[in-house]
């Protein structure tokens, strides 16, 4: 999921970081897991999805695995959807949701969540905003009441407001800080230049700084409207008990149709971009980036994506690993992702390494790709990778926020059915596919690649 | 210790209404087992009393050096194989070391419980631990380290820890020195592994879609041959006496790290749970006092929080801010009017409970994922607290009242060691 900016999970990110010695030994250079794609269902028990009056759409699923509840709306509008000046406004807005409405004066939203034993947390990516709490069950009602009130009631303290732009570029401080973070980014940039795939989330220093009340009230109006909204609840509540609970708070919403923008389609990689960057850490990073299918243009192509993925770089046993990292010993970590957004995949491999083995790393790294592209995979890497996808599902759906995380992705940048069939869909991947759609996407001249050098280097 | 262990004695299983079976094999190695039906999935915890709590700064990093070679391969299987068997079983197998234990922490699909089963004990009792794996992941180690401490808060974390614990062995950092790396060798790897790796000091904690009969029978057909041996108590340390102070650091960054802390209790004293309650006050969530003050009050910092981690030795207390250069003078300054107010003025009623909801609510849901249920399930039983820990913990943390907190924050937060890590001219 590394096309989510957690603005809340500052904590979480941090507290990985400094009990980093007591993780697991062959940690990935990259933080978020591999191959984060659509996520996978298909369990035996299924949602319910219904679409209010007002265009809310509703998805329930009971879930008993503990006495948990998670409570999440998903925005339809993201990074994509702002013009050049509004950068970074689908972000400032999840940064000052949870600050209060007229009826809930600051903090009050925070001390009420947690004092329940709850947390809250705000996420922005390209194609979506995504909030989301977590409670005990027995509190989904005034969880659904807190997300339905800040959902269009939103009060933008103007103190607040100002307050908030040194939070903002603490965390773009926070980004360009951290080598495998901002390594994620700037790929992006160089794979989608001026496309909004490639603008940075956070905006810029100078647009947040001028940004006003008006404008990011306009962009809220515009966008956060019934039409937009999808909510799901997932935990120990029937489809029943939920449905009179998401009708007296979603349900009573009102406001204009939603006015989403068309997307324009995203610049090809023909022939290749680059760039290098000089950093302060003594080791080099490596990032190579493929555009690959997309959800949102109906794309067959997305499960043999996902397992060559896999088979490419996902854990210890995968080919990149296996080759450069064990055989050839060019890399100290090497991992291969899968980002699916609406409107174009992306398929990264990032490698942390020393400078002195950049070229070769790199020339390793397509070597293994090529091989692919000629000969295929094997049934053996086939059947792990469906194994491995089948897993990652079946951990998803530990926790009720997970489960209703990829409800709610699916939703907004897929389809739900999409999502219930994916699993199904993998297991009828043949090696075949899997070897065209790495002809397909995965060339030698198209090609984003963004290398991090020592500052220092020789 | 061993005594400690809230265990039913020699091979009896037990089962009760939580759903978790708790089993001591002869050769003295415990087995916990928690069925839990919510996922098609299990979860392993093999942990051993052995990590930093027992090196010295010539072999720091060790335990978890032996566990990084001992992944590497067994004497039935490359480390190819592994790696390829462990992907066959949607798994994932990883090997650490920490301060009070190291261990083993694998996950598959719960149909392949016995293959992952059988994979750790393999691993656990016959690593090959080839010389020539030593090399290759020392050289992994070392750029481990040096990603750390590239890493602007983790190296602030460990430089606070190695002041505030001085001579105590706390102060190491898990992943060693590059000194320390560099000198330990393939000899000290074997015997490190052979002084430890002792069915007494270890427990196996399983959780998932599985049967606790057949997972304890498993166990004890893999585990049961291993030859147990009576060991000596562990020696006591002497308690760390930190004697305060300030620390700067100067490292090219947009943002300056500033941490205080502040020598707390360990896991099972009395005061453990007012130290809790005490951190979540000041530093738990975005309704906690540094989060509100510093973050939305006064926006000073981005990053504003406390940890208190438990362990068996004396803990630290740590109150976190990440912040902008130019910010940072005024920040620290703020973070240490929150010291001296929570010293000073009882906390109120209403953010007693909401800190006490918080921090039972993030206990409750840290808990739901088999990978830490069975983390738990071996940690508490290796801290010698034993499984009914958490039960016990809910209720410490009800009982704590204003007064509590207020002494705890009198006595854990006087002698403060302060550690700034940034940018040189911004300070």
């Amino acid at each position: 999921m590394t096309t989510l900016v957690g603005l809340r999970s500052a904590l979480l990110a941090l507290a990985l970081a400094v009990t980093g010695c007591a993780t697991p030994a062959p940690a990935p250079a990259t933080p978020a897991g591999a191959a984060a794609t659509p996520t996978r269902a298909s369990a035996a028990a299924t949602p319910t999805r219904e679409v209010l009056p007002n265009g809310v759409v509703l998805i329930v699923q009971e879930h008993r695995a503990a006495d948990v509840a998670a409570v999440q709306v998903w925005m339809r509008v993201g990074g994509r959807d702002e013009q050049p000046a509004e950068l970074g406004l689908s972000h400032y807005l999840a940064h000052m949701l949870f600050k209060g409405t007229p009826t809930r004066p600051p903090g009050s939203i925070d001390q009420l969540i947690e004092g329940l034993g709850g947390t809250s947390n705000a996420f922005t990516s390209y194609d979506f905003t995504h909030y989301d709490i977590v409670v005990p069950a027995a509190h989904v009602r005034p969880a659904l009441e807190i997300l339905a009130d800040i959902a269009v009631n939103a009060a933008f303290v103007a103190a607040e407001l100002e307050a908030e732009k040194k939070v903002v570029f603490e965390e773009m401080s926070l980004v360009e800080d951290d080598a495998e973070k901002f390594l994620t980014r700037h790929l992006s940039e160089v794979a989608y230049r001026a496309h909004p795939y490639g603008r940075p989330i956070l905006g810029t220093r100078e647009l947040v700084q001028g940004l006003t009340r008006g404008r990011l009230n306009a962009y809220y109006k515009k966008h956060y409207v019934p039409q937009n909204m999808v909510v799901v609840v997932v935990g120990p509540l029937t489809p029943a008990q939920v449905r009179p609970l998401a009708a007296a708070t979603f349900g009573r919403l009102t406001g204009p149709p939603s006015a989403r923008p068309p997307a324009a389609a995203v610049p090809s990689l023909a022939g290749g971009r680059r760039d290098d960057v000089r950093r302060p850490e003594q080791q080099a990073y490596l990032g190579l980036a493929w555009q690959a299918a997309a959800t949102g243009l109906a794309s067959e192509d997305i499960s043999a994506v996902d397992l060559l993925t896999y088979i490419l770089g996902d854990g210890p046993s995968s080919r990149l690993n296996q080759t450069v990292r064990e055989e050839k010993r060019l890399v100290q970590s090497i991992e291969a992702s899968y980002v699916t957004r609406e409107l174009s995949g992306l398929v990264s491999v990032m490698a942390r390494l020393d400078p002195k083995n950049l070229d070769a790393a790199e020339a390793a790294i397509l070597d293994v790709v090529r091989r692919v592209r000629a000969d295929g995979v094997t049934e053996a890497e086939r059947q792990r990778a469906i194994v491995t996808a089948e897993a990652a599902y079946a951990f998803d759906i530990e926790t009720a926020e997970g489960l209703a995380k990829s409800y709610g992705q699916a939703e907004t940048t897929w389809t739900l059915d999409n999502e219930l069939r994916y699993l199904d869909r993998l297991r009828q991947v043949t090696a075949a596919q899997m070897q065209a759609a790495a002809r397909k996407y995965l060339g030698d001249d198209n090609i984003a690649r963004v290398r991090f050098l020592p500052s220092g280097a020789r | 210790m061993l005594a400690l262990l809230a265990v039913p004695s020699l091979g009896r299983a037990q089962a009760p209404a939580d759903g978790v079976r708790a089993t001591r094999l002869d050769n003295g190695l415990t087995v916990i087992v928690r069925e839990n039906p919510v996922a098609p999935v299990v979860a392993i915890a093999l942990l051993v009393r052995m990590g930093s709590r027992w090196e010295t700064p010539d072999n720091a990093g060790i335990s978890n050096f032996t566990h990084a070679v001992m992944v590497k391969g067994t004497t039935k299987r490359g480390g190819a194989e592994i790696a390829e068997t462990v992907a066959g079983l949607g798994g994932k197998i990883s090997a650490a070391g920490d301060v009070d234990y190291s261990g083993i922490q694998a996950s598959a699909l719960a149909r392949f419980w016995r293959e992952l089963l059988e994979m750790t004990a393999e691993l656990s009792l016959q690593p090959k631990l080839a010389a020539e794996e030593v090399d290759r992941e020392r050289d992994w180690l070392l750029s481990r380290l040096q990603r750390r401490r590239d890493n602007a808060p983790s190296r602030a974390f460990d430089e606070l820890y190695r002041k505030v614990y001085g001579a105590h062995p706390y102060a190491l950092p898990s992943l060693g020195t590059r000194e320390s790396l560099a000198r330990i060798d393939h000899a000290a790897i074997v015997a490190w592994y052979r002084a430890f790796y002792r069915p007494e000091r270890m427990t196996l904690a399983v959780s998932g879609q599985v049967s606790s009969s057949e997972v304890v029978a498993e166990a004890r057909r893999l585990f049961g041959a291993a030859p147990g041996a009576a060991l000596p108590p562990d020696p006591a340390l002497a308690p760390p006496r930190p004697a305060g102070g300030r620390t700067v650091i100067d490292a090219p960054a947009q943002q300056t790290q500033i941490l205080v802390g502040g020598l707390a209790p360990s896991l099972d004293h009395p005061d453990h749970a007012a130290v809790k309650v005490l951190s979540t006050i000041l530093g738990g969530g975005m309704a906690g006092r540094l989060f509100v003050e510093l973050r939305d009050r006064s926006a000073l910092a981005y990053t504003a929080a406390s940890y208190y981690d438990p362990v068996r030795e004396p803990g630290v207390l740590v109150l976190y801010l990440g912040s902008a250069p130019a910010n940072a003078a005024q920040a620290e300054q703020a973070l240490m009017r929150e010291v001296q107010k929570i010293r000073d003025v009882a906390v109120s009623a209403d953010e007693l409970a909401r800190a006490k909801g918080y921090l039972l609510g993030r206990y409750q849901m840290d808990r739901r994922t088999n990978e830490r249920l069975a983390w738990y399930l071996a940690f508490y039983e290796i801290e010698g607290v034993g499984r009914t820990y958490p039960d016990r913990f809910r209720r410490q943390v009800e009982a704590v009242t204003p007064a509590d907190v207020q002494r705890a924050a009198r006595t854990y937060l006087s002698t403060l060691t302060t550690l700034v890590l940034g940018p040189a001219p911004a300070r």
